[in-house]
């Protein structure tokens, strides 16, 4: 690809995520009670483990700050993912009801268009719930800020990689939406937990197949103990993942029939 | 007044002679089990929580035993069954909020209006014949799951009292996820009120912990609320520390009746408010 070209196509995304978030602030009441309501939801969430740590102190080694961490990162990338790349969670129906036609005869990227196309308002309250997670947990400080910079980004596109990884199956097995959905939600899910309650059997799973670790294990290890290992470790299996990512679905736009067919609403 | 006693009337008529609501949840039941792929991605993402749980509470206990603190009440195997039988209740709740909402915002809801069955009545037959085959599908699913995470059986009829009692719970969460659906009349947007009611179920519910090990102050909040007798009290009645049955089954039918007598009232809001919007 050539510089000019990813030039363009960078301030072709940057345009158009501007524009849907803007359209999102329009809205405003809505975009304050999605936000808000999310932010209450990841609280009462975060709430079983303030119980469950305040009666049993830790988990295999993981105290309360370490869990406020571990959240306040998967809350922060999943939120600036879902702010930036809110069309993630329909690419599957997309694809399948044939849907990505309009977007194939401009001369952007599909991709791009499909996952900036829509923006959901709820992400800034998980990016709220996030940052309040990792202020209050103590791990970060002003030398440590490059460093969870550096984790969040990785999240974040570990998020997006997932993303479009799961509903590129729709390419090569049709109608996969709660499939695609199912796998991402399980990424979220395992981000969560501390990743030492899994036995080894359970790591390659959640590195490769659902890559938790990637959104949340390495991140949070960069701020508890970090280490030029580390950091490279996570760079380099977001950039592999996310270019991985890139590849299924390039690789099943060739296979995408076109969605022209006719409703019947009954 | 004497309108929606009327009107509560002409609903309570309309709900004994059932035929056509039958017909409608049995086409739901049919319709879901075609789809597989979903009924299987519920059963995976229940199977991985369980795991997920099981490991926390294992870690839990093997701590507790090396520093030779007081363990949980409970034993680990009673944890697990808990989880089981809570986990059940939520995870076989149909969506019929998103149900409601899409009708809504697509506009559906106008020609659905016009059949000779109540909308709501019909959304509820529908999503009640998705809840019986998720119930089945689920709980069968849950007793495998359970006897490899718990490495035990529970007590058969302790079991089969929570399932009992779990049964109850589930219609009374599906009269308030309809109400919730119908809140999108005003809100457009039902999500966000749901996702924090699902959370109040998650919290004052004891989802994934037994009430019993709360602070004492949240605990005598939780069960103040209705969330506690829909998760906590067949969770209980499973690991055989619960109330009596009767009570606690009185109990839901009580939070049943408000949360109909809710639902019939937004029903009749919502509605109005669409007539005078004009759809």
């Amino acid at each position: 690809m050539s510089k000019s070209k990813l030039l363009g196509g960078t301030r072709f995304a940057i345009a158009l995520v501007s524009t849907t978030v803007r359209a999102s602030f329009a809205l405003r009441h809505a975009f304050w009670m999605s936000a808000a309501f999310m932010l209450i939801n990841n609280l009462l969430f975060f709430s079983t483990w303030w119980i469950l740590l305040g009666r049993f102190q830790h988990v295999q080694g993981w105290t309360l700050p370490d869990i406020m961490c571990l959240f306040g990162i998967s809350c922060t990338g999943y939120g600036v993912a879902v702010v930036l790349a809110g069309g993630l969670f329909d690419l599957a129906r997309k694809v399948h009801d044939g849907e990505l036609d309009t977007w194939l005869t401009q001369p952007k990227s599909v991709l791009v268009q499909a996952l900036g196309s829509r923006t959901h308002m709820s992400g800034w309250g998980d990016l709220a719930s996030g940052i309040g997670l990792l202020a209050l947990s103590g791990a970060v400080s002003w030398s440590s800020l490059p460093l969870l910079a550096i984790g969040v980004a990785c999240a974040c596109a570990t998020f997006v990689a997932c993303g479009v990884a799961a509903h590129s199956l729709a390419f090569w097995l049709g109608r996969t939406h709660e499939l695609s959905r199912a796998i991402f939600e399980f990424t979220v899910t395992f981000s969560l937990y501390p990743p030492s309650l899994f036995g080894p059997g359970l790591k390659w799973l959640l590195f490769i197949v659902l890559p938790a670790g990637f959104v949340s294990y390495l991140p949070v290890e960069l701020l508890r103990a970090p280490d030029v290992r580390t950091l490279l470790a996570c760079v380099t299996g977001t950039a592999a993942y996310f270019g991985a990512a890139l590849w299924l679905f390039h690789r099943g736009l060739r296979r995408y029939a076109s969605g022209s067919r006719f409703y019947a609403r009954v | 007044m004497t309108r929606t006693a009327n009107a509560l009337f002409l609903q309570a008529f309309e709900l004994l002679s059932p035929g056509k609501y039958v017909a409608i949840a049995r086409t739901s039941f049919r319709h879901r089990l075609e789809e597989r792929s979903v009924l299987m991605g519920r059963v995976a993402f229940y199977g991985v929580l369980l795991m997920v749980f099981s490991k926390v509470w294992q870690t839990v206990f093997a701590a507790q035993t090396e520093a030779g603190s007081a363990a949980p009440a409970a034993a680990f195997g009673d944890y697990v069954w808990y989880l089981v039988v809570t986990e059940w209740i939520v995870l076989s709740q149909p969506s019929v909020h998103m149900d409601v909402q899409g009708d809504m915002q697509s506009g559906d809801i106008a020609h659905q209006l016009s059949r000779p069955v109540s909308y709501v009545g019909s959304k509820l037959a529908e999503a009640l014949g998705d809840l019986a085959l998720r119930l089945v599908v689920m709980g069968a699913a849950g007793l495998v799951f359970g006897r490899l995470f718990a490495d035990c059986w529970p007590e058969p009829e302790r079991l089969a009292l929570a399932a009992l009692v779990g049964l109850l719970s589930s219609l009374v969460m599906l009269l308030c996820l309809l109400s919730i659906g119908l809140c999108s009349f005003w809100l457009h947007d039902c999500m966000p009120v749901y996702m924090v009611w699902q959370k109040l179920v998650f919290v004052f519910g004891g989802l994934m912990l037994p009430l019993s090990i709360y602070p004492d102050w949240l605990q005598s909040i939780a069960r103040a609320t209705p969330f506690a007798a829909m998760l906590y009290g067949p969770g209980r009645l499973v690991i055989g520390e619960g109330d009596a049955p009767t009570a606690l089954a009185l109990q839901l039918i009580g939070w049943g009746v408000l949360a109909a007598l809710v639902t019939f009232l937004v029903e009749r809001r919502a509605l109005r408010r669409l007539v005078i919007d004009g759809g």
